[in-house]
This record gives C-alpha cells, sequence and structure tokens, in this order.
C-alpha cells in the first residue's frame, strides 16, 4: 500500500491505465458514439503514462512493498510501451474501420496488455511477472482474434492461444522449481544468493524452463513456430504491438536474470543457450524472410531474426549488453511499429494489398509514404546513421568484449543477408510499375504515427547518445 | 509404510492411470469424463501436502467450472462423435526423443537433488493466512486479478458473442 | 491422527465401496434374460430417434463461461472475507475495488445482451401487403428459422 503522496503520484501511469480501463468499459456500455471517444481516451492515457515515466526517470522507488519497480530502469521500458501503444491507437483510428466488429474492446484490450507489460517491466516479484504477463497474454490471445469474420484471425487467435498456454506452462514450472530451491517469490532476494542457488541443479532446471517460455514470447528460433501465421493473421495493427511492445516485455524479464548474473561477478550458467538461439534465430529469420512475398510474414520472420540480435546480448551478459539491449529494443520498436503502420494504411479489407506486389510503384502514387517506408527498412536492415544500425552496434560490440566475437561475425553475416529482402521492397517501390491500380486512402491520423515513428527512428540514429545516456544513467 | 503414504500413493495412482486415458483415449467425451478423476486425484495430493484450501478450490474451479466449459465444448461441437481424433503414432521419434530428454532432466534432478523435509508442523487451514497475505504483501496483485478477470470476462464474451447482421 | 479431510476421505471411500458392492451383489443375485426390446435405451415407449449427442446451443457455453470467471472471482473472495475485519476499512476498501471491477465485468454483459437467451425473432407480417410480398415474407422467416 503507498505510504504517502509522492508514492502514489509515482505509480500514476498504472494507476491512469487502470482508470483508463474502466472507464473505457463504462464509456463502450453507455455510449452509442463509443468508437469516435474510446480511442482519444486511450491516446491520452498512453501518452500520460509514457511522458510521466520519462520525466519521473530518476525517481526510483520499489512500491507496495517489494512487488512494483517505478522510475529507473522500467521507466523506460514503460517509456517504449506506452508510446509504441499511443501510435498505435494513431494508426488503428482508421484502420479498424476497415473491419467492422468490436470496436470498443480493442481499445480496452489494448489498455489491458500495455497494464499487464508495465507491471512485467517493474515487477520485483516473480508472481507480479506472471500476472503481467497473463494480462499482456490474455488480452493479446482475443486481440489477434478481434476480426471474427476472416478465418485467418481466427487461426491466428487460436494458434497463439494454445502455443501461448504451452509456453506459460513452462514457466509456471520453472516458477515452481525456482520457489522450491529459493523459498521466497521476491526477486531482489534471489539475485542476492543467485550464487548460492546455482549450486543446486533443481535451481537451474527451474531457471532454464523460465526461459524457455519467455523465448516463446520473444519468438526465438526453435520456439518461432507461432509466429508467422499469428502475424499474418491477426489485424495489422495488433501484429504491430505484438511484435514490438510484446517482445519488449519479454526482454525485461530476461534482463532480470541479466542482472542477476551481473551482480553475481558474471555467473553466467545460460551463455550457450542464448548463444545458440541467438545464432538460429538470426540466420533462420534472415533466410527465411527472402522467400517470402506477404509482407507482414516477411516482417514476422525479421522479428524472429532480430529475437536472435538481442539474444547476442543476453548471452554476451556485461554491462554493455544491458544497455544495447534496451537501446535496440527501443529502436526496434519505433522502426517496426513505423512499417506496420504504413502496412496498415495500404491493407484493405481481407487481407488485400498486403503482398509485396501492392507495393510495386508506390513511390510516384504517394512519394511520403514510400520515402517513410524506404527509411524504415533502411533502419530495419541496419543501415547507419539509422536507430537500427546503433541497436546492432552496441550489441555486436558487447559480444565482442565478452570474447564472444564468433556471434557478432555470425550477426554481421547475418545482417548482410537481411539486407537483401529489406532492399527488394524498396526496389519494388521505386523501380517497378505497379500492376494493378490500388486507390490509396491515407488516414490523416495514420500518417501522423508514421512521421512521429519515422522521426525517433532518425533522431535516435543521429544522436544515439542521447538515448543512451538515459538508458545508462538509469542501469548504474 | 504408514496410512498416510499407502493414500499417497491411491491418489498419485489415480491421478496418473486416469491422465493416461485422458491421453489415449478415442473418444473426446471420455476423455473429458476420465479428466475427473485426474483433477480429483491431484485435489486429494493438495489436500495430503496440507494445502486443503488449494484443495477445495481444485474440486470447485477445475471440477465444477472448467471440467463443465470442456464438456459444452465438446457438446457444443457439431458432429463431433463421430470424428475419430487422430492420437499417437505421428512424429513418434522427435516425440520420443523430447520427452525423454525432458523426462531424463527432471528425473537427474529429483535423484541429485537434497530434498529439504518441511519444518514445523501443518496448518490446520491455509485460508486464513492466505487471505492475510492476499491483503498485506499482495494486496497489488489481488487488485490486479480482479482486472485480469475483468479482461478474461470481456475478451471471452466478445468473441463469443454472435455477430450482429 | 484422523483430521477433518480424513473423515471426508472415509465417506468418500464407503460411497464408492458401497455402490461397487451394491451394483456388483445384484449382477450376480438377478436373473439376466436380455431381448432386444429391453437393452434399448427407454425413450416413452417410442422408437430411438437419432444420436442423443445433439449441438447444444451456443449460449450455454457463454454462460458457463461468465460462471468460470466468477467461480474463481469466489475462490479469491473467501480468504478475503476471512481476514478483511482485521485490517479496518482498508481491507474493506480493497475487497471493494475487487468487487466493483468485476461488477463492472458482470454489467458490460448485461447491457450488451450477452445475457439474454437469443430468440429467432419472427418478422412481422402487414397484413395490407400484396400476396406476392407476403409469399417472400414467409419465406425469409423460414430460412430464418433454419439458421
Amino acid at each position: 500500500m503507498p505510504q504517502n503522496s509522492q508514492e502514489i503520484l509515482l505509480m500514476l501511469p498504472h494507476v491512469v491505465i487502470g482508470v483508463g480501463i474502466v472507464i473505457s468499459l463504462l464509456i463502450e456500455m453507455y455510449s452509442k458514439k463509443s468508437e469516435t471517444i474510446l480511442p482519444w481516451i486511450s491516446l491520452f492515457v498512453f501518452v500520460f503514462a509514457g511522458v510521466h515515466s520519462i520525466i519521473n526517470i530518476s525517481a526510483n522507488q520499489i512500491l507496495f512493498g517489494g512487488m512494483l519497480e517505478v522510475g529507473g530502469k522500467p521507466a523506460i521500458f514503460n517509456f517504449i510501451f506506452n508510446i509504441g501503444a499511443a501510435l498505435l491507437i494513431l494508426n488503428s483510428i482508421d484502420y479498424i474501420k476497415k473491419y467492422e466488429s468490436n470496436h470498443g474492446e480493442y481499445y480496452i484490450l489494448i489498455q489491458s496488455a500495455i497494464l499487464g507489460m508495465m507491471v512485467m517491466a517493474g515487477s520485483k516479484d516473480i508472481f507480479m511477472i506472471f500476472i503481467g504477463l497473463e494480462l499482456m497474454s490474455i488480452a493479446f490471445y482475443v486481440l489477434a482474434g478481434i476480426n471474427k469474420k476472416k478465418s485467418s484471425s481466427n487461426e491466428a487467435a487460436l494458434k497463439y492461444f494454445l502455443l501461448g498456454a504451452f509456453a506459460t506452462g513452462f514457466i509456471v514450472y520453472g516458477i515452481a522449481l525456482i520457489y522450491g530451491v529459493s523459498s521466497t517469490t521476491s526477486v531482489d532476494s534471489i539475485i542476492q544468493n543467485f550464487s548460492t542457488f546455482t549450486q543446486n541443479i533443481l535451481f537451474i532446471v527451474g531457471l532454464l524452463l523460465f526461459i524457455i517460455g519467455f523465448s516463446f514470447k520473444i519468438a526465438a528460433f526453435p520456439f518461432h513456430m507461432w509466429v508467422p501465421d499469428v502475424y499474418q493473421g491477426s489485424a495489422t495493427t495488433v501484429t504491430g504491438l505484438m511484435s514490438t511492445t510484446g517482445k519488449t516485455a519479454a526482454f525485461s524479464v530476461l534482463l532480470i536474470i541479466l542482472s542477476a548474473s551481473l551482480i553475481n561477478y558474471n555467473i553466467d550458467i545460460f551463455a550457450p543457450y542464448f548463444a545458440v538461439i541467438a545464432t538460429l534465430s538470426m540466420l533462420y529469420g534472415s533466410i527465411v524472410a527472402i522467400a517470402q512475398k506477404n509482407l507482414k510474414r516477411m516482417l514476422a520472420y525479421s522479428s524472429i531474426s532480430h529475437a536472435g540480435y538481442m539474444a547476442i546480448g543476453l548471452a554476451a551478459a556485461n554491462s554493455e549488453a544491458f544497455s544495447g539491449i534496451i537501446f535496440y529494443l527501443a529502436a526496434y520498436t519505433f522502426m517496426n511499429i513505423g512499417a506496420f503502420g504504413i502496412i496498415s494504411i495500404i491493407e484493405k479489407q481481407n487481407d488485400a494489398n498486403t503482398d509485396l506486389t501492392a507495393y510495386a510503384g508506390l513511390a510516384s502514387k504517394s512519394p511520403i509514404l514510400a520515402a517513410f517506408m524506404s527509411l524504415f527498412m533502411f533502419a530495419l536492415a541496419g543501415i547507419p546513421p539509422l536507430a537500427g544500425f546503433f541497436g546492432k552496434y552496441y550489441v555486436f560490440i558487447s559480444a565482442i568484449e565478452a570474447d564472444l566475437t564468433w556471434l557478432a561475425v555470425v550477426g554481421v553475416f547475418s545482417s548482410v543477408i537481411s539486407v537483401y529482402f529489406y532492399l527488394r521492397l524498396v526496389v519494388y517501390m521505386y523501380f517497378k510499375e505497379s500492376e494493378k491500380d490500388i486507390d490509396l486512402h491515407i488516414d490523416k491520423y495514420s500518417l501522423l504515427s508514421v512521421v512521429v515513428s519515422g522521426i525517433l527512428v532518425i533522431y535516435f540514429g543521429i544522436s544515439p547518445d542521447s538515448l543512451l545516456n538515459l538508458i545508462l544513467s538509469v542501469v548504474n | 509404510m504408514n496410512i498416510y503414504d499407502i493414500i499417497f500413493y491411491l491418489f498419485a495412482i489415480v491421478t496418473l492411470v486416469s491422465a493416461a486415458f485422458v491421453v489415449s483415449t478415442k473418444n473426446i467425451v471420455h476423455a473429458a469424463f476420465f479428466l475427473i478423476f485426474t483433477f480429483f486425484g491431484v485435489a486429494g495430493l493438495y489436500i495430503l501436502l496440507g494445502a486443503d484450501f488449494i484443495g477445495v478450490v481444485q474440486i470447485l474451479v477445475y471440477v465444477g467450472g472448467i471440467l463443465i466449459l470442456l464438456l459444452f465444448g465438446v457438446m457444443l461441437t457439431n458432429k463431433i462423435t463421430n470424428v475419430e481424433i487422430r492420437s499417437g503414432t505421428t512424429q513418434i521419434v522427435p516425440a520420443l526423443i523430447g520427452v525423454g530428454l525432458f523426462a531424463g532432466i527432471l528425473v537427474l534432478t529429483m535423484v541429485s537433488t537434497e530434498w529439504k523435509s518441511a519444518p514445523g508442523e501443518i496448518p490446520f487451514t491455509t485460508a486464513y493466512s492466505l487471505g492475510k497475505v492476499l491483503l498485506t504483501d499482495f494486496v497489488l496483485i489481488f487488485e490486479l486479478l480482479g482486472i485480469l478477470l475483468l479482461i478474461a470476462l470481456i475478451g471471452a464474451a466478445s468473441i463469443a458473442r454472435r455477430e450482429k447482421e | 491422527m484422523l483430521t477433518e479431510f480424513g473423515k471426508i476421505f472415509i465417506f468418500i471411500l464407503v460411497a464408492i465401496l458401497f455402490t461397487i458392492i451394491a451394483i456388483y451383489a445384484a449382477k450376480l443375485i438377478r436373473p439376466s434374460r436380455p431381448t432386444k426390446e429391453k437393452l434399448d435405451v427407454y425413450e416413452c415407449g417410442e422408437n430411438i430417434e437419432g444420436t442423443p449427442w445433439v449441438k447444444f446451443n451456443i449460449r450455454f457455453y457463454v454462460v458457463a463461461l461468465i460462471f468460470l470467471i466468477f467461480d474463481v472471482e469466489v475462490v479469491l473472495l473467501f480468504p478475503w472475507a476471512l481476514t478483511y475485519q482485521d485490517y479496518g476499512i482498508y481491507g474493506f476498501l480493497v475487497g471493494i475495488i475487487f468487487l466493483v471491477v468485476l461488477g463492472l465485468g458482470m454489467a458490460y454483459e448485461w447491457r450488451k445482451g450477452d445475457l439474454e437467451w437469443a430468440r429467432p425473432t419472427p418478422k412481422k407480417v402487414d397484413v395490407k401487403f400484396e400476396k406476392k410480398n407476403l409469399l417472400q415474407t414467409n419465406s425469409q422467416i423460414n430460412v430464418e428459422s433454419e439458421n
């Protein structure tokens, strides 16, 4: 229970989103115009929570007797989640009209997903991690199938639900074993006694199960089977949210394990595991993406390979990796949200215009969309001086510092492969004639969202120090 | 072997055998009914371990709620009794490797761990101490669970709702 | 030592044994001369028509879902109800917030019409219509009720 007004002030982002859910529900119940009101309420809630978190970044405190951390590292994550969600809400205003179903629930579920992520990022107790994960996952399962008339959307929801529940099973079993050894659920006290616990094989098995469960959630290679179908079948804005903020939330939990090995003088028992999944994810994602003709599916494979790049940092397990991963997550979130935003503008009903061919000659029809799409593709490929380049750069540097140069080499190699399919889209947009005439309706809010993501990607690329210094100030 | 052990093994056998039937039977309705015994067996194990509240919850929620939902799900599906579900024989080698590896690790862990026996005596009832924890340390989790259940309710209703034409 | 659950366990054992013994004793004692009519399912003397496994209405499922959610809610409220008075107004408020949030869920279901039993709504037929129109509306009704 918060003891004074200062603590209440600090947990305002969580409270505002919680109250936002309740108010949105009331509006959905009693107002006929809920679909025009709710986006703005969600937008307000997200922008407020994001800005509040970043302003109070230095006020690092643990509330509720060691349950929820606010300020510091969670503040950066909260910023990523909330601003990402706000950008997607701007996209959704127009996009959701293309499918006329369940407007109100859509915004309520997105708010609860973000609340779950914020709980995960700030959790100081294993139960909090689990509750946050469930809040996020349940909202995503429903969001994946929000468009009930489309059979691919139903399939996506079912697949995501079954495999997500399977992964959750791993996580819960892992938690049980961890608790069995440590007799506490407090993350801090587990971290303090980490070196003692790791002598117990039961603890290591528990932690391994826990990590495997989260490997599902970050979509790393051996646990990636659900990714392409779910990303392709879900509504584009939902895919944008799942692939960016969802991944960031799962990484925020994996970083807890990383910090445990950092504090305990680099007992890094899981480095081999992360090195293997990093290598496999990078290469698999980059190579299979080449064969994809559907843009959403291509970005799904690209998302697998990006999970691999970030897992390099987990394998390196030093303080550079820690800040590098957070930087990468921020960069990846905004460039991917921008890309999915453009897809959602061009997409028509029933998945029309999500193929590469729909983008042929886009540069002549809408130069601004083509320019921004190229920007996001260059950023995803990691071409300097954009945000994606510095994300990869920091992660690779950390790998070299940790004597894992081979992993960095594989990463560079995989990036080179991935340039092919990212640039292929640019070639389609600028150098191909369009085969069919697509009528393009560019909504002003969607365009605003794309422009803001573009500006953030350029800004993080031109002055990476601004973000990196912020991250470094909270990591230590 | 005292009476406690006998009861434990009784429940363990009920749980395991019925679970084996659940996965091996070809009739999906029978599978759902065998699940009742699995849930009861697990509830018995919980009570034997001194977690009486969890045991009662297991019967209340799993047998009384989830299983009913499962049976409804079976009965809602059109012509499900005519469908022979495919179970078994595909991909048997990778499955054996995966399960064998997993089981091997778990058994190895089980054997090599020095198990601590629980100190103190088993509490008479656990509901009161659970309530105390819910209102002190885990009060935030209690409220978040409220939101979680709300979201589950909204999500389930909006998925199951029929579209208006 | 016999705990309260031990007593329940003995009750369960006795109940199971009693049923098994009763059924098998009856089977041993009674004469067994089956005919086809005797082995049929009893359906008020009528011949059996179709399978008993018919498709249920989806509405049952929604009600069961709501029941399950509130089942879990009850489970969480039990420990709260035992302890909240030790914590005064604070303990009371914690439970009230929890209940209000879930009550909102119930209100949502109610408002959205998920609790209403869906019936096929017959269209009102205007008598003043021409005969051709009337036939059309009737055929529409038939189609709807089949759906």
